[in-house]
């Protein structure tokens, strides 16, 4: 067998609403691109195969897996990432509610909700428990066993409606 | 909530959350290190097969490879690892840093093939090829122990690496003497540890220093250390380990496993810092297993259900390498089995056999199949002589006035309350009315379960306790609390938190010592450098040992701050003073006053005037301390589920979940909380749908997260908590410890729930995990003949 050539092909890559021009591999993961190519370590990766859902991010403002995208793929489109949805100092409705409600322990799964529900709620605002379980049961939390994600997502909701919560 | 305290007990959400919650976390792989080279290993195909050769010649001339590197080469750069307790009935066992002449299971590391990037070491990693001769495999507790087995280590006289017994009282009298002698068998499958952030490292080593600067995701920081330098041929003042943020644990991140150490060994080779990210297939395959056990009991009972006598044999399926002595998890298992119950009469037999599967370790509740065991043991009592099993368990259970109780095996049981919890359990999910629902239902058709489930969680070891078991090591921890000039208020502790969320209730047992807010304690954990030499996160020893060692270490500090601040208000001593939110106040009267005096003002009297202290007080404000925990601490909870079994597809659903849980003084409220939520969802988890698969020939099916199932949240109910409160009399602050209790409960509960529910058909669960497949084959073994329902 003789080694395959991994010539970097250059690509242009907006992220979080800015624009990078970089030389990596077409084999390239995105979620490795984002990563390690451009510093954006909050995109995890658990599983590489698709089924933990740590590494989601949204395409054009809906969610993917970016460790089943290859960041040649992504050429002529937007990626948003954890990043561009609050800082530790300026946490979003949902984050906040996250940190009220204990929704998370080790934090590993946490960006990858994150994107998930930031995208969910804006298209659902009103969403049921059962709801809002059906929607996670695409993220794995090891830690939690999710109760208090379902509760933080669902006062998150009310908060962004306008409701006390 | 217990005792008279300030800060501890509050529920403060979590210090660390701000940042995970926004992505700007630091896990190990967000660490960034110029230069690095990234390893790929070389894994075994074979369950069991001899090394013929390697060749790496094609592989070293591959772009961006630097070194393909083999067992005998890694001999060379490290030391063996030799697991020689004096512990009867154990056998000693040596491992090379990788194997040289043999593999051991489907995914032992052959090959390290180190190379510029990721990518480009996983195409090298392809390109060796190994020369294996297969040999026999062995994939089960039986096979590995009959006569003419293959030896999985050949070094042994056999595969029975561990065997110890015990015999107290006289079990055998009492099963002459019984009413009923009743006998129940339980199978615990393999389960992993499956955290969302796999295992990894940088080894960075700095030649200009002889010193390695290991970054690692780890629970037990020091030891770690101990064990890397001492592999190493380094002193422990040329290693430090440093532990980022980190994406769970369960007890997987505790051993210094083989890939870790090869990389710290080829980042000093190289002199150039070398990291690893382990995939996750590589974690379901060849991270730690864990809990494989078949168990029998015997019950020798009187005619109202008393258990004069207990006879209990485990064996235990430990993998094909030892990274812990062989006894040590199925022991305690052994040793706490009576647990809630009154029995005096007790005999045990533990045998620990080696097979061709991945090393097994400790894993969330290592003790996790005791609490189904017991408690399986009392319903197969209550069937066999149709009786009620709440009044079984009520005439059996350990009340108030049998505190402090002396189990069998010597362990000794204050200040739980096993009856208490049981009732509060009894009572909320209201038993009666659940059993005329079920009688209803069975009318139908239908079958609901309820199970019980009384659990007495070991939490927190002291080194007598290791003393006792034969095994070297300490229980103790340690800590130091400093504060600074400007009154900022510093502190360590040799824990490692792995997702717990130590810092808050960390943060609020060095407040409470010291009579400052928890918000302005910072607490440092994760280098080895500046955390003091402690054994670690490990068991549910993080508050008692922990957090009781910061909260003693800043009572000393108080001490001397008050005596400071006495001599700056003109007192003779510090009798009427304390410290409150950082203000100096002073009883007078009835009534504590401010004086005007605060934490920073003593603080710059300390370090920058000590020539105003009083004679015999130093200058500064630096303490430590360390503190050995009682031998062992204990907490207890009683599970209560309803569930739903639907015979057509073997589908259980679960009604509803309750726990009473009795964890003494708690830190922070809302931290236990989570870490009941999330115990008991790992319970839950394993019992229903986790499984690691090996066929016959000791190939792992299961090493995706689509063949390994973990928990979503549609399989798992909302958990309804109950708390009681009996704190530790012989801990500081009443700290007990908790967070695998909830898990050693949910397997009982649910196993003992679909016994119930499945008594009609005369299924009883002896086996986990409960998967519809494993359900509807139970149900298609046994013909559907009577209908009836035995228990009242
Ligand atoms: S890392 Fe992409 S789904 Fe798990
Ligand atoms: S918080 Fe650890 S995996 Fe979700």
């Amino acid at each position: 067998m003789t080694a395959p050539t991994h010539d970097p092909l250059t690509l242009s890559l907006s992220v979080n609403g800015e624009t990078h021009e970089i030389r990596v591999p077409a084999r390239k993961l995105l979620s490795d691109v984002l990563r390690e190519d451009l510093a954006l370590t909050g995109t995890h990766v658990g599983c590489e195969h698709g089924v933990c859902g740590a590494c989601t991010i949204l395409i054009d403002g809906r969610p993917a897996r970016a460790c089943l995208t290859f960041a040649a793929q992504m050429e002529g489109h937007e990626v948003t990432t954890v990043e561009a949805m609050g800082r530790p100092d300026a946490l979003s409705v949902l984050q906040q509610a996250l940190h009220e409600e204990h929704g998370l322990q080790c934090g590993f799964c946490t960006p990858g909700i994150v994107v998930t529900f930031e995208h969910y709620l804006r298209e659902n605002p009103d969403p049921t428990a059962e709801e809002v379980r059906d929607v996670l049961s695409g993220n794995l939390c090891r830690c939690t066993g999710y109760q208090n994600i379902v509760a933080a997502v669902l006062k998150a909701a009310a908060r962004m409606r306008g409701e006390a919560a | 909530m217990t005792g008279d305290f300030t800060e501890i007990g509050r529920a403060l959400p979590r210090k660390e959350d701000r940042r995970l919650v926004s992505g700007r976390g630091r896990y190990l792989d967000d660490l960034a290190f110029p230069g690095a080279l990234h390893v790929s290993f070389v894994r075994s195909p074979h369950a069991h097969a001899r090394i013929l050769g390697i060749d790496s010649a094609e592989a070293s001339e591959m772009p961006g490879v630097v070194g393909v590197f083999t067992g005998r080469d890694l001999d060379q750069m490290t030391t063996r690892l030799r697991l020689a307790p004096p512990i009867e009935g154990l056998q000693p066992t040596e491992m090379t840093t990788l194997p040289i002449d043999k593999v051991r299971f489907h995914g032992d590391p052959v090959v390290c093939v180190v190379a510029t990037d990721r990518y480009l070491a996983e195409d090298a990693a392809e390109c060796v090829t190994v020369d294996y001769e297969q040999l026999p495999a062995v994939t089960s507790i039986a096979e590995a122990l009959a006569p003419d087995a293959a030896l999985v280590d050949d070094s042994l006289s056999s595969n029975l690496v561990s065997h110890q017994s015990l015999n107290v009282g006289d079990p055998a009298a009492r099963r002459a003497e019984a009413h009923r002698v009743v006998e129940a068998r339980f199978a615990l499958h393999r389960h992993t540890h499956v955290p969302l952030e796999t295992r990894g490292c940088v080894a960075d080593w700095d030649e200009g220093r002889a010193h390695l600067n290991m970054h690692i995701g780890n629970q037990v920081p020091h030891p770690l250390r101990s064990q890397l330098a001492a592999r190493l041929g380094l002193s422990e003042s040329q290693v430090t380990v440093i532990s980022p943020d980190v994406g769970g644990a369960f007890g997987q991140k505790i051993a210094l496993y083989r890939e870790e150490l090869t990389v710290a060994a080829l980042s000093r080779h190289l002199r150039r810092p070398v990291r690893w990210r382990e995939d996750r297939m590589e974690n379901l395959m060849a991270a730690a297993h864990a809990r494989e056990y078949e168990c029998r009991t015997r019950a020798s009972v009187s005619e109202t259900g008393r258990i004069l006598g207990l006879e209990l044999e485990i064996d235990e399926d430990f993998g094909g390498y030892c990274f812990y002595p062989a006894n040590y998890m199925a022991r305690v298992i052994a040793l706490i089995m009576t647990g809630p119950y009154r029995i005096q009469d007790y005999a045990y037999e533990v045998r620990v056999a080696l097979t061709n599967k991945c090393g097994a370790g400790p894993m969330r509740a290592p003790m996790a199949i005791t609490s189904w065991v017991m408690e399986g043991t009392i319903d197969a009592i209550a069937r066999e002589l149709e009786l009620d099993p709440v009044e079984l368990r009520r005439i059996n259970a350990l009340g108030p006035e049998d505190l402090p109780y002396k189990m069998p095996t010597g362990e000794i049981l204050e200040d739980v309350s096993p009856r208490e919890t049981l009732e509060i359990a009894v009572e909320a999910i209201d038993v009666a009315a659940f059993r005329e629902r079920q009688e209803k239902a069975l009318a139908e058709g239908r079958f609901l379960g309820l199970g019980l489930c009384t659990v007495i969680e070991s939490t927190t070891y002291g080194s007598e306790f290791y003393k006792a078991a034969g095994i070297p090591g300490s229980g103790h921890e340690s800590a130091w609390v400093r504060i600074e000039p400007s009154g900022a208020v510093n502190a360590s502790v040799g824990l490692m938190g792995t997702g717990q969320g130590y810092e808050s209730p960390l943060s609020q047992a060095v407040a409470e010592g010291l009579g400052v807010r928890s918000e302005d304690v910072t607490v440092h954990m994760g280098n080895t450098d500046i955390a003091p030499y402690g054994m670690g996160s490990r068991g549910g020893r993080g508050a008692t040992a922990g957090g009781g060692t910061l909260y003693l270490c800043a009572l000393k500090a108080r001490e001397r701050v008050l005596a400071i601040a006495a001599s700056m208000l003109d007192l003779n001593d510090a009798g009427g003073l304390r410290m409150r939110a950082g203000q100096i106040e002073r009883m007078i009267g009835d009534d504590w006053q401010e004086t005007g005096l605060a934490l920073p003002d003593v603080a710059r009297r300390a370090y920058l005037d000590p020539l105003a202290l009083p004679e015999g007080i130093a200058p500064g404000l630096d303490f430590s301390h360390s503190y050995d925990p009682p031998a062992m601490t204990y907490s207890n909870s009683t599970h209560a589920c309803e569930v739903e079994v639907d015979p057509q597809t073997g589908a259980i659903s679960i009604d509803r979940y309750l726990v009473a849980e009795d964890a003494g003084t708690v830190l922070n409220p809302i931290v236990v909380r989570g870490q009941q939520q999330g115990a008991i969802a790992m319970g839950l988890s394993g019992a229903l749908l986790e499984q690691v698969v090996y066929d016959g020939t000791g190939q792992n099916l299961s090493a995706t997260l689509a063949d390994y199932l973990v928990a979503s949240p549609n399989e798992l109910p909302e958990f309804e908590i109950l708390h009681h409160h009996t704190p530790n009399r012989r801990t500081p602050a009443g700290i007990k410890g908790m967070a695998e209790g909830g898990v050693m409960g949910a397997i009982g509960v649910i196993a003992n729930a679909v016994s119930d529910a499945l008594a009609p058909r005369g299924v009883t669960i002896e086996r986990l995990p409960l998967t519809p497949q494993s359900i509807r084959a139970l149900l298609r073994e046994t013909a559907p003949s009577s209908t009836k329902r035995t228990q009242p």
